[in-house]
Formats: structure tokens, C-alpha cells, sequence
């Protein structure tokens, strides 16, 4: 077999076995969120989640992800908490070594990362973070969110269309 | 000895690159795998067209953006002062959430955070990540919730459609995409981190130039109003509140309006033209509703 005809193959094997191998994984890339009864923000929540963890993707509706945990509990995640994470070999390879995916970046905690930060606050000290750090406390819960919405006839609790 | 029918080649080879994607080869030598008929050239080239390797701004991780997001806003806080009143505060919070729920991206590293500056500049910025600020001069021009909804909402926009990361550089994002992938470690050194940290000043600059001095472009300030338009009413808000919020803006010569959210987007009249066409285009258009408008008084009535 010529080389240039190997090497196409066995990428379009690779990026079929790597469908097959991952398709079903989801991993959480946000700081925390919750696993939902059903595919809405507002459903009762099952358990919390944070960043790393590994779910099996079971289905999707409407930009919600189906997912069963490692304890067999079922639930629902949004799409944009979660996503199918992707390897590259060259990142695992001590000679080709020279790229990296968002999936393993993310997981090493590599890239601009709280040690990028503070040595950046170390080299700009008339950067103030203190409001930064306190906007993260103003926060509204999903809880107050609904309350919030029913009192406005927002959401489906929408009144005049 | 006779050379293998080419079926079995076939096989052999999607049985490797099988065996090459389960989790316990992966770590496996790419040379090894392949018999050493692949040159490490040929073997980067297939990564290369089969992965999805990072290579542009959509390839920031959440975390990364996190970071850069905090700085941003960290930067916005060093030009602007903060206006501390707690029931404004919690009164964005609330409404900017709610708009966020329905958005394209309602769940983002830190989630959506919302905050008031201290200045009769009509303006308001969002840093990646959902750091959003808006100033008391717009909050003062803002009539009713649907008003301030749909700004937010706009504002939102900017964070989903990843306004803010796309300012940074291509030769930046470059080399941080090479560097934090080759630096396979735990906690970096003195070295590397002085690197990185010369990147994340180049990509700070690059993203608060454009959103705090020169503005976002044309385009995106367009973007961002389709989307305040469809994130406000899937919300069920009466999308017309930005619409109303401009009108204010037409003809308007004070200094305060001259500066911040106008000083560089296309001009009220024609984002108003734009707005119509995509609140005509909706299949259900939600009213205004007084219990809203009243709440809204309570909250941000009394504004000093």
C-alpha cells in the first residue's frame, strides 16, 4: 500500500474509532452544576456536578444532554455545561508532542490558569480584583430565578403574548 | 513471502487506529502502533486532519476564559467606580440570569455575574465569561424591566457569541495553543509562567482595547442585538424595550451620551431599522406587563 493512501486510511480509521470510543462520554467544563430531573433549568435537580466529572451520554433533546452517572443514577445536563471531549495522540506522544485538544487542556488545568493570574496581579498591583471576587457572590439561583420569573408571568408563566 | 491481500491491510489498519483510540493504547507511540511504515511527519499529519487540535478562539477552554474574563473585568473596574448599592445589584443579577436561562449559553464556568458602575456614562460591557456591568447614566435612561432586559440580553450576546475572545491575536492564540500543549506539567516554572504570563497581558490588552476603547465591531454589535431580541422573548419580554431604549438615543448631543455604549456602535436609528425586521420576524411577541414595570420602579426608581 502507498504511504499517502496508508496515511489516509488510517486517519479516516482513527476518526471513526474515536467516534465510536468517545461518543458516548460527556465531561462537565463548567466550575458546577446540577444533574436534572428533566430537560429544563428549572426541573428539580438530583445531585451536583463540578468540572471533570465523567458522564455517559445516554440521549439529548433540544439542547439538553440525557446522561446516567457511574452510580447508574439518570439525569439531564445542558449542552453548554458539558462536552465530548477529544485526545490527541501528539499530546501523548514524547516525540510528537507540540499540540494539545481544549479537552486535555482543560483537564490538566494548563493554559491561563489561576497561576497565570496571580502572577499577573503579582506585575500589576493597581489592578484591584476585590470587586471581581465580590460580584461572584451576587448571584441569583436558579430558585430565585423561578420566583422571579412566575412574579413577572415570564417564562411559562408568560401571560400576554 | 507474499504480501498481504489488500482486505486484510484495510482490516488491520482500522484495527489499529481502533486499538489506538481505546484509552489504554492511546498513550502508546504512534511509531510503535504503526509498524514504522509512518515517518513521524506522516503520523503528525494524520493528528493533524483528525483531531481537533486547538486553533482558534473557539478553543479557549471555559476555565481559560474564566481567567481572562476576571482580568477584563478586573481592568473595566480600574477605569470605572462601582456603584455599591445592594438591591440594584441583586435586582441585575436577577433580571440578567433570567435572560441568560434562555440564552444560547446559559451555563458558563462561573455562571453570569452582573454589576452597577458609578458613572452618567450611558454604557455597558461584558467581559468573557459573563462579567457584565452596566453604568447608572443607562440605568437612568431605562424606563421599565423590558428595557433593561434586553440590554442585558445584548450584553449577553456579546459572551455567548465570544465577542470578547475573538479581539485576541491569531499569533498570540498561536502560541499559547503550542506552549500550553508541549508543557505537560503539574504547576509551571519561573520560565514558563513569565511566557504565559507575556501572552495573557497581549490577549488582556487585545480584548480591553477593543471593548473599552475602540468598541466591538459593526457586526457584532448587530449580532448582539438579534440575539437580545431572541434571548429577551424567549425570556417573555416585550422585545420592542431595546427598540425604546434607542429612541432615547435618537437626536440625543449630551456628553453622556456621546460617550460609552454609542461612542462606537453603528447609531440608534440604524440598529432600530435592524430591530424592527427581527422583533417582525418572531412567531409570538410578548407584551409588556405592568407587575414588571412596577418592580422595576422599586428597584431602580430611586437610583441616586
Amino acid at each position: 500500500m502507498k504511504r499517502s493512501k496508508f496515511i489516509a486510511l488510517f486517519g479516516a480509521a482513527l476518526m471513526l474509532a474515536l467516534a465510536v470510543f468517545a461518543a458516548d462520554v460527556v465531561i462537565i467544563k463548567v466550575q458546577a452544576t446540577k444533574l436534572r430531573l428533566q430537560p429544563k433549568f428549572f426541573a428539580q435537580t438530583i445531585l451536583s456536578l463540578q468540572a471533570g466529572d465523567r458522564l455517559e451520554k445516554v440521549g439529548e433533546s433540544e439542547g439538553w444532554i440525557k446522561v446516567k452517572t457511574s452510580s447508574g443514577i439518570f439525569g439531564w445536563v445542558h449542552s453548554s455545561a458539558a462536552e465530548t471531549p477529544k485526545f490527541a495522540l501528539s499530546a501523548m506522544n514524547t516525540t510528537l508532542k507540540s499540540k494539545a485538544t481544549a479537552s486535555e487542556v482543560a483537564l490538566a488545568g494548563k493554559g491561563f490558569n489561576k497561576q497565570v493570574e496571580e502572577s499577573y496581579r503579582a506585575a500589576h498591583g493597581d489592578i484591584s480584583f476585590v470587586w471581581v471576587d465580590r460580584m461572584l457572590v451576587f448571584k441569583a439561583n436558579p430558585a430565585q430565578v423561578e420566583d422571579f420569573l412566575r412574579r413577572g408571568r415570564l417564562g411559562e408563566y408568560g401571560g400576554a403574548k | 513471502m507474499k504480501p498481504p491481500r489488500p482486505g486484510i491491510r484495510i482490516w488491520a489498519v482500522i484495527a489499529l487506529a481502533a486499538c489506538l483510540a481505546s484509552c489504554e493504547m492511546i498513550e502508546q507511540n504512534v511509531e510503535i502502533l504503526s509498524g514504522g511504515r509512518v515517518t513521524a511527519r506522516d503520523a503528525q499529519k494524520v493528528l493533524e486532519t483528525g483531531e481537533k487540535i486547538r486553533g482558534t478562539f473557539a478553543d479557549i477552554t471555559e476555565e481559560e476564559e474564566y481567567y481572562i474574563g476576571r482580568s477584563v473585568a478586573a481592568l473595566i473596574l480600574a477605569k470605572y467606580p462601582v456603584y455599591g448599592n445592594e438591591t440594584v445589584i441583586q435586582y441585575l443579577n436577577t433580571v440578567g440570569n433570567a435572560v441568560a436561562a434562555f440564552s444560547d449559553r446559559p451555563e458558563i464556568y462561573a455562571g453570569y455575574h452582573f454589576l452597577a458602575l458609578d458613572s452618567e456614562e450611558v454604557n455597558a460591557l461584558s467581559a468573557p465569561s459573563g462579567f457584565i456591568f452596566v453604568t447608572k447614566g443607562l440605568l437612568r435612561r431605562c424606563r421599565d424591566e423590558e428595557m433593561l432586559a434586553l440590554i442585558l440580553a445584548h450584553e449577553v450576546g456579546h459572551v455567548t457569541g465570544k465577542h470578547g475572545l475573538q479581539a485576541i491575536k491569531k499569533s498570540r492564540l498561536a502560541d499559547l495553543f503550542t506552549f500550553a500543549g508541549t508543557e505537560a506539567v503539574q504547576r509551571y516554572g519561573p520560565a514558563q509562567i513569565a511566557r504565559l504570563t507575556n501572552l495573557f497581558e497581549g490577549a488582556l490588552s487585545d480584548i480591553a482595547e477593543q471593548l473599552i476603547e475602540r468598541g466591538y465591531d459593526r457586526k457584532y454589535e448587530y449580532d448582539a442585538d438579534a440575539m437580545a431580541v431572541a434571548y429577551g422573548s424567549r425570556t417573555g419580554y416585550e422585545a420592542g424595550g431595546i427598540v425604546r431604549f434607542l429612541e432615547t438615543m435618537v437626536n440625543d448631543a449630551s456628553p453622556a451620551a456621546a460617550q460609552g455604549w454609542f461612542k462606537t456602535h453603528p447609531t440608534a436609528e440604524q440598529r432600530i431599522d435592524r430591530i424592527n425586521r427581527e422583533i417582525g420576524s418572531l412567531k409570538t411577541a410578548p407584551k409588556i406587563d405592568e407587575v414588571r414595570t412596577k418592580r422595576f420602579k422599586q428597584s431602580v426608581g430611586a437610583l441616586k
